[in-house]
């Protein structure tokens, strides 16, 4: 998190990251060596952008 | 980044800034709340209100999920943590926020075993590589991280993980708006929307703003071009008598939300009787509690929480603040006795919150030239 004034427990807060590799189990890595749960969103594959909250990615965002 | 950088052209920025001002009747007075933190965020790292005319007025909503925890929910989380044996997980800033007597970072200086985790995913984890321990999460937020909470348990649930407990104190938005509307101190004109919620939820939910109070309710996303032209939706409306839910931020939420995610969160979770509200008091069916599916898996049955009620500090006006009633500057304490490093409010822990965005991006010094 590049800003130094985030707050990361916002509920509100949306982050979009890159799908880096497809994982077991509705997760994947995504850039920033971030796991997410990929549950919500269908199945993903390497280089898919999604919208993560807390670890889990709620929506696909446009390539 | 795409869907970043066009949405803070400084450029179309002022020719919104002049639409607005074009649009608005003069000698009428405008006063519109973000309900989210991050829009509040937002709003004061650009200074976007420096932008408006002076009859249009942001009112900061009560959108931050850490602000609207009441100070009994931190000292039953600061019970859990010092029990034998627990590790205690929860996000960044709830470690700052003042309990009673004191705040989790006071509590892990003490000796319990706290630790910050991003995701709840990670306190599973923690959970897994400490069969020995007990491992709590201070599971907090809207719907927007209620998913992430629910996704976690179902996995703890398949793996049965004996040893992963969850302090549910999750919230949903439509109460605490409601109540706001029911609030006899408040004149507002309309909202701007939560943006991610709203990933989840979708459109639908907020529909009852328009058709029963008669207010607009535009979901916005958070770049600073995003909050311009969802104040111009609702500014529009009010102008042209019109009164909608509209979607700025079609982008990233879908009218109908994740069909998905509220699948899941209604698989783990039902609403609580009652739940009190920092500033706003206790407001029915306004949080969510484990279902009795995932029984084993719920903190407040494993172990005994206190249930202490604590009234905010005397000097503290955060309520006031999360209603709109005053300004954060308005506040007794604020700058003086209360600021980010040592908070005595909730809206001054957070960054997200109205005290903290006040404080942070210079609004202190600068209102009170003003004053």
């Amino acid at each position: 998190m590049s800003d130094p004034f985030h707050c990361t427990t916002c509920s509100d807060e949306g982050v979009p990251m890159v799908v880096v590799e497809v994982r077991p189990q509705g997760t994947a890595l995504c850039e920033g060596d971030v796991e997410v749960m990929t549950d919500l969103v269908g199945p993903v594959e390497a280089g898919d952008r999604l919208l993560v909250h807390a670890g889990v990615a709620l929506q696909r965002l446009e390539p | 980044m795409k869907f970043v950088d066009e949405f803070r052209d400084a450029e179309l920025g002022r020719v919104l800034a002049t639409e607005i001002a074009a649009t608005v009747e003069p000698g009428r007075r405008y006063k519109v709340m973000e309900v989210c933190g991050g829009h509040t965020h937002t709003i004061y790292k650009y200074g976007i209100d420096d932008l408006l005319p002076e009859n249009v007025e942001f009112v900061h909503g009560p959108g931050c999920p850490v602000c609207v925890i009441p100070m009994g929910r931190v000292d039953d989380g600061i019970a859990l943590a010092r029990q034998d044996g627990v590790i205690f997980t929860c996000f960044g800033d709830m470690m700052r926020v003042p309990g009673g007597c004191e705040s989790l970072l006071d509590a892990k200086a003490g000796g319990a075993d706290v630790r910050m985790v991003y995701s709840p995913l990670d306190a599973l984890r923690i959970a897994r590589e400490n069969p020995d321990r007990e491992v709590v999460f201070f599971a907090i937020g809207f719907e927007t991280t209620a998913p992430s909470t629910a996704l976690t348990l179902l996995r703890a649930k398949a793996e049965s993980v004996p040893n992963f407990f969850v302090f549910c104190n999750h919230v949903t938005i439509v109460p605490p708006l409601r109540a706001l509307l029911d609030s006899p101190d408040l004149r507002l004109d309309g909202f701007i929307g939560p943006g991610h919620v709203s990933t989840v939820v979708g459109g639908r939910p907020f529909e009852f703003v328009p058709a029963e109070y008669g207010r607009p309710f535009v979901i916005s996303g958070f770049e600073p071009l995003d909050l311009l032209q969802s104040l111009h939706a609702v500014l529009r409306q009010l102008v042209e008598g019109r009164c909608e839910v509209e979607n700025q931020y079609t982008r990233v939420v879908p009218y109908d939300g994740n069909p998905a995610a509220l699948k899941v969160l209604e698989q783990v979770f039902e609403p609580r009787p009652t739940f009190e509200w920092r500033g706003l008091g206790s407001i029915p069916d306004s949080a969510l509690k484990l279902t009795d599916a995932f029984a084993d898996f719920d903190a407040e049955l494993r172990y005994d929480v206190p249930g202490v009620r604590v009234a905010d500090p005397k000097a503290c006006q955060c309520g006031e603040v999360l209603k709109g009633v005053i300004k954060p500057w308005e506040c007794k304490v604020f700058g003086t006795a209360c600021t980010p490093e040592r908070p005595i409010g909730t809206c001054m822990v957070s960054s997200e919150g109205a005290c903290a965005a006040y404080y942070n991006f210079g609004r202190f010094a600068r209102e009170r030239e003003v004053v």
